[in-house]
């Protein structure tokens, strides 16, 4: 009974602050959308993890069009065709860390294709992007073979056979029987096309199988299967990793552990200076802050002193979490110290900015948390700190930039695992510097309004 | 309570008025202050005293009215007044985690102090407060008595001309409270001048030349202790009102009267500041928040 009497105080104190319950309430309302849109569960879904591949065409023949025209209708790939006379090459944009993937369709492939000789195809990747690698993967097995159509179908029988140790003595039969089976599948898909049937499959079973393909290969990917590498070496297609070592499985790990420090920093260092910021509202309620105003020329210092405080922990913050991941995942925090030192200041502002806003709205400590929280997981999920944005569709992505932590993470990947430098960053940095000066100066603005008498 | 020779004015106020959406707290309240003078401003809750010393110490505007405080507006000339005045505010405005000397070395610095000056007003500060023992203590550690006079001492560290003492002495021990009027006193003996709001009607007639009585805004009554005992209101509840010239008399004409079964109150000296304090404002409860 007394357990009652106190929970029904409980309650009665908690809803008296309306807007605290408001944003408690919508917290999870807010994620809930935030995670479905993530998933794809808002509006349409044909964008949801489409992957950007950078195209060089080098042989500019009839069947490379083709191949390219064939991996232009994957809906799970945004295909960046450059031109002929384009100085960028898809190995440079990637390594540039602008596209999670590049195929270079080399000059004399046509000729190869024509003849049964190797194919010049190499597939650029970017191993920090397993996930994107494992749903680009899924989506080349249909587009080589809509392409490449009976001939990649036999390189794909031959292969099989070589991996499963096929005995010699029967293989020349083996491979005779796949092949008399590819061209007939080949034909029944011709007379299906020509009935319509396949076009009416194209929105939906089409995209499942790349889709469930993606999802096991996310799961061997996990386990250290390159499923990526697996259906590169399949179709015939070069593979190689253009930032982080040679060795794939340690690539792959050290690009993870970049994401990952990059994405937790940026979430932490938010939750952290927003409590930061909060410390103006412990002022008010202790009654120092009046006292604060009554020292001459104080109005405009206290916010001032808030935002230096908050950015020194915030930077203080950065320098503990990169060192410790320089010590326990070797992120290679050394690499360009002025450019970490500049992106660091910039984001702890940025994030700063966003703690002293916050806490100048808020009018108290429960109202700034359910703000805070709101604000920081939303900005955190939209931004790229819990999954990689390019699985998420088009509209959620061109959100996501609409974040810090899009920016600031694009920025310390950019250092940690791409190797720029401070030029390599600047678009970064100015959008964080800018991001500071927006929210400092409504702050700024809202609380000379707060404390006119 | 001593009365002092009126100097230049330090306070003037006309016709204020502050309101807060509908409700009136401060109601077209005329105040003036001069130099050396120590006001009490008396009233009970919802009263009007802390708006008007907010008024009075520039963290807030009135709605109307006119005001000069130290010959400047704290409106528009705030910045220029704030290095003159000192505020001891009802809450203890203080840094937990600081020590007493932190404290007082932050919000003086603050002030603009610095150097020899500062580490004097530090010294003073402590000493005055009897927290010199105690200086690096944290704050958090104190008992509440202690915080008190730490929250007196930082409002004066950079020796201001006019101090509001916003009840500075609520819920402590007798101690604290003694040595809290010390502070004032020697405030007084340089010629600070104060205004002091209290609930504890004893602090004001020991510390104030002048009583100002507010009640819902307005102003009840102002003057010394003796000319609130001559006010036309007090003593005017019904009834006789009878001086006895000599001590006892009261008690021989109450069992008198009471042989007699006839009901009464009988006193056998002037009011003092707390029947005052009732016969002007009332015995009704005031439940209205003290804004």
């Amino acid at each position: 009974m007394k357990a009652w009497v106190l929970a029904q105080k409980d309650l009665r104190v908690y809803f008296r602050d309306r807007i605290a319950v408001l944003l408690g309430i919508g917290l999870p309302l807010v994620l809930c959308t935030v995670f479905a849109g993530a998933m794809g569960a808002i509006g349409s879904h044909d964008s949801v993890g489409r992957i950007e591949l950078v195209i060089e065409d080098a042989d500019r023949s009839a069947a490379s069009r083709e191949l390219v025209a064939e991996l232009e209708k994957s809906k799970g790939l945004e295909l960046d065709v450059l031109a002929a006379d384009s100085k960028d090459t898809a190995r440079g944009r990637v390594a540039e860390g602008d596209a999670p993937a590049g195929i270079l369709v080399g000059a004399g492939f046509s000729a190869a294709l024509a003849d049964g000789g190797d194919l010049p195809l190499t597939l650029y990747r970017d191993p920090a992007k397993s996930i994107e690698q494992q749903i680009l993967a899924g989506n080349l097995i249909p587009a080589f073979l809509g392409a490449l159509g009976e001939g990649v179908g036999k390189r794909m029988s031959a292969k099989v056979l070589e991996t499963l140790d096929f005995p010699m003595i029967g293989r020349e039969r083996a491979q005779a029987i796949l092949d008399a089976s590819w061209t007939n599948m080949e034909s029944l898909v011709q007379s299906i096309e020509d009935q319509g049937g396949l076009a009416a499959d194209d929105d939906g079973s089409a995209d499942e199988v790349t889709q469930a393909d993606a999802g096991s290969g996310e799961d061997a990917g996990a386990g250290g299967f390159d499923f990526a590498s697996g259906v590169a070496e399949i179709l015939g297609i070069q593979v190689e990793d253009v930032t982080g070592g040679e060795e794939h499985a340690q690539a792959e790990k050290r690009g993870m552990q970049a994401n990952s420090v990059a994405g937790m920093a940026v979430m932490m260092l938010l939750f952290g200076l927003i409590h930061c910021g909060g410390t103006l509202l412990d002022e008010q309620e202790s009654g120092t802050l009046d006292r604060l105003r009554l020292a001459p020329g104080a109005t405009g210092a206290i916010l001032g002193g808030k935002f230096l405080f908050t950015w020194v922990v915030g930077a203080i913050q950065l320098l503990i979490l990169f060192l410790f991941a320089r010590l326990v995942f070797d992120t290679p925090i050394f690499r360009a110290p002025l450019a970490l030192f500049v992106l660091s200041t910039a984001t702890a502002a940025a994030v700063t900015g966003f703690g002293v806003l916050f806490a100048v709205v808020s009018r108290s400590r429960k109202q700034l948390e359910g703000l805070s929280t709101i604000v920081v997981l939303s900005m955190s999920a939209l931004g790229g700190s819990w999954w990689p944005l390019a699985i998420t569709p088009d509209w959620y992505q061109k959100l996501g930039h609409f974040t810090l932590n899009a920016w600031a993470m694009d920025g310390f990947q950019g250092i940690f695992w791409y190797g720029k430098d401070l030029s390599g960053i600047l678009p970064e940095i100015g959008v964080l510097s800018g991001i500071a000066l927006a929210t400092s100066l409504l702050a700024w603005r809202l609380w000379e309004r707060r404390l006119r008498v | 309570m001593t009365t002092r020779e009126p100097r230049a004015t330090v306070i003037e106020a006309r016709a204020l008025v502050r309101r807060f959406g509908e409700r009136v707290a401060v109601d077209t309240l005329d105040l003036e202050l001069r130099s050396g003078e120590c006001l009490g401003l008396l009233g009970p809750n919802g009263a009007g005293k802390s708006t008007t010393v907010r008024i009075l110490a520039t963290l807030l505007a009135p709605t109307s009215g006119t005001v000069r405080v130290l010959g400047l507006d704290p409106v528009t000339e705030g910045e220029r007044l704030r290095a003159r005045i000192g505020v001891v505010p009802q809450e203890l405005a203080l840094y937990e985690h600081l020590s007493a000397r932190e404290n007082l070395e932050f919000f003086a610095s603050l002030q603009g102090l610095s150097g020899t000056l500062l580490s004097d007003a530090l010294a003073q500060g402590l000493a005055l407060s009897g927290l010199a023992e105690r200086a690096n203590d944290r704050v958090k550690t104190f008992s509440g008595g202690m915080k008190r006079r730490l929250n007196v001492a930082v409002a004066l560290a950079h020796g201001p001309e006019l101090v509001f003492l916003d009840e500075p002495t609520v819920g402590i021990d007798p101690q604290s409270r003694e040595r809290i009027f010390e502070m004032v006193e020697s405030l007084r003996a340089r010629g600070v001048t104060m205004i002091y709001t209290s609930h504890q009607l004893g602090e004001v007639e020991r510390l104030c030349d002048r009583i100002l009585i507010l009640d819902r805004g307005r102003k009840v009554a102002e003057g010394s202790l003796a000319e609130l005992q001559r006010h036309p209101e007090v003593h005017r509840r019904g009834g006789a009102s009878l001086r006895f010239a000599a001590g006892g008399e009261a008690a021989r004409a109450r069992a008198l009267l009471a042989e007699r079964d006839i009901a009464c109150e009988l006193e056998d000296d002037a009011p003092d500041l707390e029947r005052i304090f009732l016969d002007l404002t009332g015995r009704a409860l005031r439940d209205r928040e003290d804004a």
